[in-house]
């Protein structure tokens, strides 16, 4: 039975040292013109060494910011993100982030392996070894047929896998992605699932997942961090314990994931209407069978 | 299929209100205007460019002030703006008159274009000797140059307008039997006013140059041939004051074109009830 | 087929039009204009040799070296001022002052500041030329997607490297269309501070040819102005079409949606 370390509200932490990130008591304050608005108040939880958790919450509740402070992009009014042990305090290297508009976060002025390539040619990777980067994340992601198009020469999903080919690349601990299926339509967006299931699978890279999809978070996930309405908490945090062999078929017709997908749901109808948890459980939830 | 544009917008997701602006552009706009002024009064008063030849800014700005008490400053003032004006309204006309023909046809289109193209780029001022010689230092002078300038300035957007107007919409007018003067109103027109507008204040700045230049070079009368007085006459404050009012008289220009502009499609959304790209 | 076709209608209203103009001065030239074959052999007669040297390389000359030094301090205050807002709202109403100035109105400035010299006319092209490109290079800069320094920022791409990699190719389109501005503001000045204060150049020559009456070879003056406008309008253009191929290709495809 998995329980919180510390005791206090918030998701499952783990003990000092094995968490690769770590999330203390983030707190963001916007101020702005028209006072201050307290988007997220208080968030803790830990992401493990090549653990797949999903981030999953009511619009509004505060996930991209989240996703900003942990990725160095925002500063936190109080709280901290610690990558491996040191404190972020601006974009980590060992950190890549994967956003939802893959249209504007690609470079329209340089071709699909050339967008792929750059972040690897800043950090001053050699020719040779930058080639091979390249060539192998866009065969990850299975667009090695296109390296020299332009971006906006493809499809919406295409463009996508070429971002997620960009952050594989560059060799990340961490891969954090915000809500990267979310403009793209469902057949698409099925397959760049089981892609980043793949693609994690092989690499071994942690990733953190913020949807508002439901489904999907289950589908992905090994564990879905589940965010109360703003200003942010954990309102649960929730194990997965589905086959560790995800399908889109198979899986999403076992009972268990409509069981999961149900809790997951009513807990999200919970945090709408605001209910505040007391203190946020980290479920195991037993098979009512 | 989805294919994302990359017309830059607010950021992604967060609600993310302007923070607070400690000062106000306002301010520092301000603060950049006294800085400026600052150095013009210092570099001559310091010695480090000759007073007869940059007299520091105090010296000027009283000219300036004198000027706007002298009625002969203001006789230039109006024969600058009245060329101007002329310049633009016949340019204006002209092109609107000869786009909107040449736009609805892709023959004449066609057929225009590689004139267009080498006319285009041929600048105005090399018409001066001629308008010299044809009209001497009349207001003509400048008024031959503005028009030919502003005229392509106004033709290019009239073109590009009416090049943007919805095919199927102008199909449907005319299988319900629209008259062209009619299709030209309720179809072209609405779609071309912005690129209209967008030549014309592009046109009105236009106009300001040429109208200066011709007065500059050729003596036609107006700001530019009191400009050239002044510098011949040694009267170098006031020389420096005449090109200072020329500025704000530009400045001037360009503010209310764009407030005209505002307005005019402001009205044009409201009733067409579209959103103007 | 095709090619012929497009040939015809390139070739269709110019030729109408010289033919035109041969038909009006068949009656022999007016004061006020010569016939084609005058045109053409004053044309040969008074730019091809010497004055080729004297005249107009020289202008031509200067005028690069105008236009060149506005682009590149254009652009590099533009990236300055830009990229902080500050900077911005600083700078901005004397800017605009600068760039609603009629460019002309600098010369007799200039002429006191810094003499009448090639510097003096090269300053004159550079001190109006550089306003279209410095101010499209703020607003290029300005103008940038969120999303896209986001994306350099979390990949660490800073400093130098982000304006070479992410700033400058981003606001490249909004850059090139301050420089087309830049080439014509850039000629006009050439050839207004030759004629204002010269003793040699292209103005220069033709206004001499205007006061002593001489109308064919001034004619011939404007058509060499012409050819340069043109030719550098058709240079521009070409530089334009390679440098921004991504951004025509981008565009064609959103419109095509």
């Amino acid at each position: 039975m998995l329980s919180n370390s510390n005791g206090t509200t918030g998701g499952r932490t783990l003990p000092e040292g094995e968490a690769l990130l770590s999330v203390r008591g983030l707190k963001k304050v916007y101020h702005t013109d028209g006072g201050d608005i307290e988007a997220v108040r208080d968030l803790t939880f830990d992401l493990g060494r090549g653990e797949l958790v999903c981030l999953v919450g009511p619009s509004g509740s505060g996930k991209t910011t989240l996703l900003k402070c942990i990725a160095g992009l925002l500063g936190a009014t109080s709280g901290e993100v610690l990558l491996d042990g040191e404190k972020v305090t601006g974009p980590p290297k060992k950190m890549a982030v994967v956003f939802q508009e893959y249209g504007r976060s690609l470079f329209p002025w340089l071709r699909v392996a050339d967008n792929v390539e750059l972040p690897l040619k800043n950090a001053g990777v050699p020719k040779a070894e930058r080639k091979k980067l390249v060539e192998e994340a866009l065969d990850a992601v299975g667009l090695s047929h296109v390296p020299r198009s332009y971006p906006w020469q493809l499809s919406g999903g295409m463009q996508q896998r070429v971002a997620i080919a960009r952050a594989v690349a560059y060799e990340p601990e961490v891969l954090l992605m915000d809500e990267p299926f979310a403009a793209v339509d469902a057949q698409t967006r099925a397959d760049l699932e089981d892609l980043i299931r793949n693609v994690w699978k092989k690499l071994g890279v942690t990733v953190l997942f913020v949807t508002h999809d439901i489904d999907e978070s289950i589908y992905l996930g090994e564990r879905v961090i589940i965010l109360s309405s703003s200003p942010t908490v954990v309102q649960e945090d929730i194990v997965i314990d589905l086959p560790a062999e995800r399908d889109q078929l198979e899986t999403r017709s076992l009972p268990r994931f409509t069981e999961l997908r149900h809790h997951v749901y009513a807990e999200i109808q919970k945090a709408k209407q605001g209910h505040r948890p007391e203190e946020a459980k980290t479920t195991f939830l037993t098979n009512p069978k | 299929m989805s294919t994302v544009t990359t017309k830059p917008a607010r950021g992604i997701g967060i609600r993310r209100k302007t923070t607070k602006a400690k000062v106000p552009n306002a301010v520092w706009g301000l603060i950049g205007i006294v800085v400026f002024l600052g150095i013009w009064e210092l570099l001559p008063a310091l010695g480090i460019v000759k007073p007869e030849y940059l007299p520091p800014a105090s010296e000027v700005l009283v000219a300036l002030a004198k000027d706007f008490t002298l009625t002969a400053f203001w006789l230039a003032v109006g024969e600058t703006m009245l060329a101007w004006f002329i310049g633009l309204l016949v340019a204006v006309l002209l092109a609107l008159v000869l786009g909107l023909v040449i736009g609805m046809s892709s023959f004449l289109r066609r057929a225009t274009n590689s004139t267009i193209e080498f006319l285009r780029p041929i600048p105005s001022v090399a018409l001066i000797p001629l308008a010299v010689l044809l009209f001497g230092t009349k207001i003509e002078s400048s008024l031959m140059l503005i028009i030919y300038a502003c005229f392509w300035q106004v033709l290019i957007q009239v073109l590009y307008g009416v090049a943007d107007v919805d095919n199927v919409a102008m199909q449907t007018a005319r299988s319900y039997g629209f008259s062209p003067f009619q299709r030209i109103r309720d179809v072209i027109f609405p779609t071309m006013l912005p690129y209209l507008m967008t030549g014309i204040r592009l046109g009105a700045a236009v106009a300001l140059i040429l109208a200066i230049t011709a007065e500059l070079i050729i003596g036609s009368p107006g700001l530019g041939k009191e400009i050239q007085l002044a510098q011949s006459g040694g009267a170098i404050a006031g020389m420096y004051a005449l090109i200072v009012a020329t500025g704000l008289l530009g400045v001037l220009i360009n503010v209310g074109m764009r407030l005209v502009e505002k307005r005019i499609l402001s009205w044009h959304v409201s009733v067409r009830g579209e959103i103007i790209a | 087929m095709k090619t012929l076709t497009s040939l015809l209608y390139i070739l269709a209203l110019p030729v109408l039009l010289i033919l035109w103009w041969i038909l009006a001065t068949a009656g022999g030239a007016s004061f006020f204009v010569p016939t084609p074959a005058d045109l053409v052999k004053t044309f040969i007669d008074t730019w091809i040799g010497e004055r080729m040297f004297t005249d107009v390389l020289p202008s031509i000359r200067r005028l690069l070296i105008g236009v060149v030094g506005a682009i590149i301090l254009g652009v590099l205050l533009g990236l300055l001022v830009g990229l902080n807002r500050t900077a911005r709202a600083i700078t901005e109403p004397v800017f605009e002052f600068f760039r609603a100035l009629p460019p002309p109105v600098l010369i007799p400035v200039l002429m006191l500041l810094v003499g009448i010299n090639d510097g003096m006319k090269v300053a004159v092209i550079i001190s109006g030329a550089i306003w279209p490109v410095l101010l499209n290079t703020i607003e290029g800069v300005r103008a940038i997607d969120p999303v896209q320094n986001e994306t350099s920022r979390s990949y660490g791409i800073s400093g130098f490297a982000r304006i070479r990699y992410q700033i400058l190719p981003s606001a490249m389109p909004t850059i090139m269309a301050g420089i087309r501005q830049c080439l014509s503001v850039g000629l006009i000045l050439m050839v207004i501070s030759e004629m204002f204060a010269s003793s040699s150049g292209l103005g220069f020559a033709i206004v001499q040819f205007q006061r002593s009456f001489a109308v064919p070879e001034m004619w011939s003056g404007i058509v060499v102005l012409g050819l340069i406008g043109v030719i550098m309008s058709f240079i521009f253009q070409w530089i334009e079409r390679r440098v921004l191929r991504w951004y025509n290709g981008l565009k064609e495809v959103e419109n095509a949606v």
